[in-house]
């Protein structure tokens, strides 16, 4: 097809997807042999009942007893007591797919389980990308405003205020002079609060909060993915970083030139206000900062492709670690365990295919962009 | 008051960029700052206009600190009536809105004539082309770097229009390097359009070039306004920048003075030319042309170049002589390509690596025309020597000797540890120069070698290019210097570029 | 600024601030300080435990960066050699297998990644805790390397669209030599090293990641006997998370705090340490960005 862009991208989902069909055929039969094989080993050694491996000690003598019998083998103790894990392990993953009633591999009525779950998870992940794409803007235009506006960071401020008190103002001013001189002090405080949230793996701040809050409902699984994990601060900072390129161009000269307005102070006539900044937009009309925003706007388009996939580790990151019941991520972790590879590649696939899904929107929705400003897209 | 006068000091750091006492801006008269650039002079420009960040640089102008000097009324009024024309028109204008959107806004949604303004600017293009020109988002190739700049000056005039139709307007005018990327008809066509304007009603312009030439389209075109321009030329040297007239005679003898170089023995055809390249070179679905007359008339010739001899390879802005020597060079593939260097063949199947083995540096060398992008900025001068395949020929020893008869007495053992990006914007052209020259090639092609240097630098480098070629080796220059190298060149050695689209023979 | 007459005018140095040595002060100050203390108020085995994690985590990380670095630098040239000669077929490839990989989430990969490394230790092919941070800081730079390809391509592209390539290969410069020495290592050192601390940072966030979600979810008492303790299996063990449940009663009694710094201290530990250390490689990795006008 002539869009080389959409091509790559079906292609790649085509491939992945056969791949994974050969690996999951794969992954079926040596299992089953080697289970036989093990078990023929082991046998003699689980049918010792007075031994009991789970209790440290029986293990540590039966290590040494072992030693003592084949001292010329010293690694066939650590072997075979593996092999005994191994099978252990296998009984277990068997014994729970029984107490589950549900069969190995993938079979129609797991599809049917694993489908609505599947819908939840993306239409999450979509909120929480529309979500991120807004509050990683608007906190980098944010920023960006405020380092225009060359305020001291609050602790400094802080300070600064409080070195001031004593001389200016005196004591007598009471509680308002003090709230004055605080109030920096208490943004410094919440500053870290907000890092710390910020930047805290989701699970930390789960765990935090689990007491709390009922940390099973969706609000506070997209208010967690939104905004812990560092994925809001990376983005924000990212935006940030175009705004800055962008100041640096000579555009924005020109447009100072044009006398369009330069100040960032709050709310006059020739600054920005606050509310403008909330805005999804971000127009600025008759200020520089129009022209800057629009550009890095254009720029943070394709940034938005890697924002799927850390989203998505967000995601499984929350979910697995959260150990939430009847959730997409969940069900990996349980296949997982119960080595049911199967469903494993197949939901592994389903979470590159929503990402590719995203790759794709985000292609054509610059594609058309470009094509408005009159340029082709480059090939690859 | 007739004339402002300004104390500037402009530092990175503790790095001191401009420090100038005195400069004297007399109001309501054009002033010429010439000299080399990377020196200071758009600093200057943008210092006093009031666009510099002080976030970046520390700047007090008259001992007052950039921040105040901003709040003054007298920059106030400067930037409310007047207009700043930059450099480097590429980046200056934004790629997500029209060029009509671009002219309209701001102050300029209040001027009075745009259309005027823009066709006289655009003569040579229908109403119809003008119009698609303006509906136009700006990408790299399109407008084209002279049609961008003609664009910032049209903003420009429309200002200057708005001040000339106010009574207290109190403006300054900044034109850095308005000519740069135009050749000579629409640079032309723009200084008639300043000076006209000029004429009209006087304001003070401060216009930064370091294009000689200007000197002789005033003397020519404009002599009646001569006692209202002044020519200041900033140089640098080893003790710092000095600001000093220029004596726009200076040039204009110098120049009546020049002659072509004549070779005394024997006819061009005594030996085998060192270079031939067929016409008819195909390359971005445009093929191109030489021949001995302008525009594309008279038949097609190939290029020839000899032994010790030069060549001029004159062509209108866009044309395509840049992308024709890079095609010579290998740097760019070209269909039809038919060259022939000393006994070498060249064609369109040649492949990359037969350029990299036996031309590169050794038989055939390039110049480039911006040294700060030509030189890592970061290396230092000893670096820039490095790395080059000189096979043994030439010991350290003398690449230094020859480092320091080039430059002079400044080039003392501490010049080799300095940083290149330090150096001004003459000295690192004549490192560019020296770096090529240095190399065993024979034919050397020098794109737009006098690009910004003040007169002094050019007259040491015309005189560097005519040793070489006395010493054997052949030049094919570049230059929108018409007027220099037009004296310096005999006729039998210009050549014309013109370019026609695709025949429909050669288009299977 | 004072002007002391002609010569002696002097201005005030704006100093560009050296903001990321100052964070990685601040973080070794901030480690140091936690050590001391754990030191004071920690059990010993706890302490022990939480001193082997910190190694650990921070081993793993660093073998990521020189994986980072390998894998980044020889896919960025390998792409740029393959594109100048012509190659098309296997640029095509190279770039289609780039950006698979580019869309597979990272903790996807990862979870493959591990679930190999059960294999692998299974049939006994990696036995011991060095072979296992090894196989999974190569897995973790498979999903990192691909940043630091974009900068240095990015950094040869710029060069490659101004005159400065081709100037010096007409000049006869060699190419390899033009990118190694006169891009790279002169003028996109900074880009480079911005890009690794950033990645340091990453690594750490997905190995604690990854452990912790084995520890939690994955964990039967077979495969974890052998596994090389880390501060996310360290987060994931029983002690740790009931000292991170009682953060929330800070909401209800903020007096709570003295207790928690003292009898809490296993995971209050852990989790400043990580959160600590993200902050801090983002702050370092700022004040990298100011100094050098990346």
């Amino acid at each position: 097809m002539k869009e080389r862009w959409l091509r790559d991208h079906l292609l790649s989902i085509f491939l992945v997807v056969s791949v994974f069909i050969v690996l999951a055929g794969l992954t079926e039969g040596p299992r089953d042999d080697a289970a036989v094989a093990r078990e023929q080993t082991v046998r003699p050694y689980l049918e010792l009942d007075f031994l009991d491996l789970g209790n440290p000690l029986h293990r540590a003598l039966f290590k040494e007893s072992l030693a003592l019998y084949y001292p010329r083998e010293p690694g066939r103790a650590d072997s075979i007591l593996r092999a005994i894990d191994a099978h252990h392990q296998e009984q277990f993953t068997t014994e729970a797919l029984k107490a589950g009633a549900q069969q190995r591999g993938f079979t129609v009525a797991k599809l049917k389980r694993l489908a609505p779950m599947y819908l939840q998870f993306a239409l999450v992940y979509a909120i929480v990308l529309a979500l991120i794409t807004y509050g990683a803007q608007t906190l980098g235009t944010y920023r960006f405003v405020r380092t225009k506006q060359r305020r001291l960071p609050p602790f400094a401020e802080f300070l600064r205020r409080l070195g001031g008190l004593g001389r200016e103002r005196g004591w007598r001013n009471g509680p308002r002079g003090l709230v004055e001189s605080l109030s920096p002090l208490i943004q410094s405080l919440a500053k870290v609060v907000a890092y710390a949230v910020l930047f805290a793996p989701a699970y930390v701040v789960a765990y935090s909060l689990k007491t709390r809050f009922e940390t099973e409902g969706y609000l506070f699984m997209v208010t967690l993915a939104v905004v812990s994990n560092g994925l809001l601060v990376t983005y924000a900072n990212k935006f940030y970083t175009f705004l800055v390129h962008e100041d640096r161009r000579g555009y924005v000269e020109t447009a100072r030139v044009k006398n369009l307005h330069a100040s960032y102070a709050w709310n006059t006539p020739e600054g920005i206000t606050p509310r403008s900044i909330l805005m999804p937009r971000k127009r600025f009309p008759g200020h520089l900062l129009d022209h800057i925003t629009m550009n890095a706007q254009f720029q943070y388009i394709l940034t938005v492709k890697e924002q799927a996939t850390f989203l998505i580790t967000g995601l499984v990151i929350i979910e697995m670690a959260l150990n939430i019941q009847g959730h997409f991520c969940y069900e990996l972790m349980q296949n997982i365990l119960y080595r049911d590879y199967e469903v494993v590649l197949a939901i592994i696939v389903a979470l590159f295919v929503l990402v590719k899904a995203t790759d794709i929107a985000v292609d054509a929705f610059f594609r058309h962009e470009s094509l408005r400003l009159g340029s082709r897209m480059g090939g690859a | 008051m007739t004339a402002y006068t300004f104390d500037i000091l402009i530092a990175r750091g503790r790095r001191i960029l401009v420090d100038m006492e005195g400069f004297r801006l007399p109001r309501n008269h054009i002033t010429f700052l010439l000299g080399e650039s990377g020196i200071g002079k758009s600093l200057t420009g943008k210092a006093l206009y009031g666009l510099l960040d002080p976030e970046q640089l520390n700047v007090v102008i008259n001992g007052k600190q950039y921040r105040s000097y901003r709040r003054d009324e007298l920059t106030r009024r400067f930037q409310r009536d007047g207009f700043f024309v930059f450099q480097e028109p590429s980046t200056h204008l934004n790629p997500l809105m029209t060029l009509e959107e671009q002219i309209l806004e701001g102050s300029l949604a209040r001027a009075a004539r745009p259309e005027t303004i823009l066709r006289e600017l655009w003569k040579d293009s229908t109403a119809g082309e003008l119009i698609e020109l303006l509906g136009v988002y700006p990408k790299p190739h399109r407008p084209s770097g002279g049609e961008k700049q003609r664009i910032l000056c049209a903003m420009a005039f429309m200002k200057m229009e708005m001040a000339a139709a106010e009574d207290g307007a109190d403006p300054l005018f900044v034109f850095d390097e308005p000519t740069g990327s135009l050749d000579n008809r629409y640079r032309d066509i723009v200084l008639e359009m300043l000076f006209t304007r000029f004429r009209r009603r006087p304001s003070t312009v401060l216009l930064i070039t370091h294009d000689y030439s200007m000197i002789s389209f005033v003397n020519r075109n404009f002599p009646d306004l001569a006692p209202r321009i002044d020519f200041q030329e900033l140089s640098l040297g080893p003790d710092g920048l000095h600001l000093k007239e220029f004596r726009p005679e200076t040039y204009s003898t110098w120049l009546s003075q020049q002659r072509p170089h004549r070779k005394e023995q024997g006819s061009p055809g005594a030996g085998p030319p060192l270079l031939r390249v067929e016409s008819g070179m195909e390359v971005f679905g445009r093929a191109l042309r030489f021949s001995r007359e302008p525009a594309g008339r008279g038949e097609e010739v190939p290029l020839i170049l000899h032994r010790a001899s030069l060549a001029y390879l004159k062509a209108p802005s866009g044309t395509g002589k840049t992308t024709m020597v890079k095609v010579l060079m290998g740097l760019l593939r070209g269909r039809n390509l038919s060259a022939r260097i000393g006994t070498m063949e060249l064609d369109e199947g040649t492949p990359r690596h037969f350029w990299r083995k036996h031309i590169w540096g050794r038989k055939m060398t390039m110049v480039f025309q911006h040294a700060d992008e030509a030189l890592n900025l970061r290396a230092k001068v000893r670096d820039v020597f490095s790395g080059l395949p000189l096979r043994g020929r030439i010991s350290r020893t003398a690449i230094e000797e020859e480092v320091r008869a080039f430059f002079g007495s400044g080039a003392g053992s501490a010049f080799f540890d300095r940083t290149v990006g330090t150096l001004s914007g003459g000295q690192k052209q004549r490192l560019n120069l020296l770096r090529s020259l240095l190399l065993g090639a024979d034919l050397i092609i020098l794109d737009e070698p006098l690009n910004g240097l003040d007169f002094a630098s050019m007259q040491r480098v015309l005189k560097l290019l005519q040793e070489r070629m006395e010493e054997g080796k052949a030049l094919l220059i570049i230059s929108h210097n018409e007027e220099i190298f037009d004296a310096l060149i005999a006729p039998e050695n210009v050549y014309y570029l013109s370019a026609g689209l695709l025949s429909s023979r050669s288009r299977s | 600024m004072r002007t002391v007459g002609v010569a002696g005018r002097v201005p005030v140095a704006s100093a560009p601030g050296r903001e990321d040595i100052r964070w990685f002060l601040l973080w070794v100050g901030g480690m140091a300080l936690l050590w001391l203390w754990d030191l004071l108020f920690l059990n010993r085995p706890a302490f022990l435990q939480i001193q082997e994690a910190f190694w650990n985590t921070l081993l793993g990380a660093a073998l990521v960066v020189v994986f980072t670095l390998l894998l980044g630098w020889s896919s960025a040239l390998g792409l740029y050699f393959l594109e100048s000669r012509q190659q098309r077929l296997p640029y095509l490839s190279l770039t289609f297998l780039l950006n698979l990989i580019r869309s597979v989430p990272q903790m996807v990969g990862i979870l493959a990644g591990y679930v190999v490394l059960t294999l692998l230790i299974e049939r006994e092919i990696i036995l011991s805790s060095g072979l296992h941070i090894l196989w999974m800081a190569f897995v973790i730079s498979l999903f990192t390397f691909l940043e630091l390809s974009d900068v240095i391509r990015e950094r040869i592209d710029f060069y490659r669209k101004s005159d400065f390539f081709d100037a010096m290969l007409c000049c006869g410069i060699r190419e390899g030599r033009i990118i190694n020495v006169d891009i790279l290592w002169k003028n996109g050192l900074s880009h480079i090293l911005h890009k690794l601390i950033a990645t340091f940072g990453m690594a750490i966030f997905l190995q604690c990641s990854i452990d912790f979600i084995i520890s939690v979810g994955l964990s039967t008492d077979v495969s974890l006997a052998n596994f090389p303790r880390t501060l996310g299996s360290l987060l994931a063990s029983l002690d740790s998370k009931q000292d991170i449940l009682a953060i929330s009663t800070l909401f209800s009694d903020v007096t709570y705090v003295g207790r928690l710094l003292t009898t809490h201290l296993q995971g209050v530990s852990v989790a400043f340490t990580i959160v600590y250390t993200l902050v801090c490689v983002y702050k370092i990795t700022n004040g990298l960005v100011k100094r050098y006008g990346l």
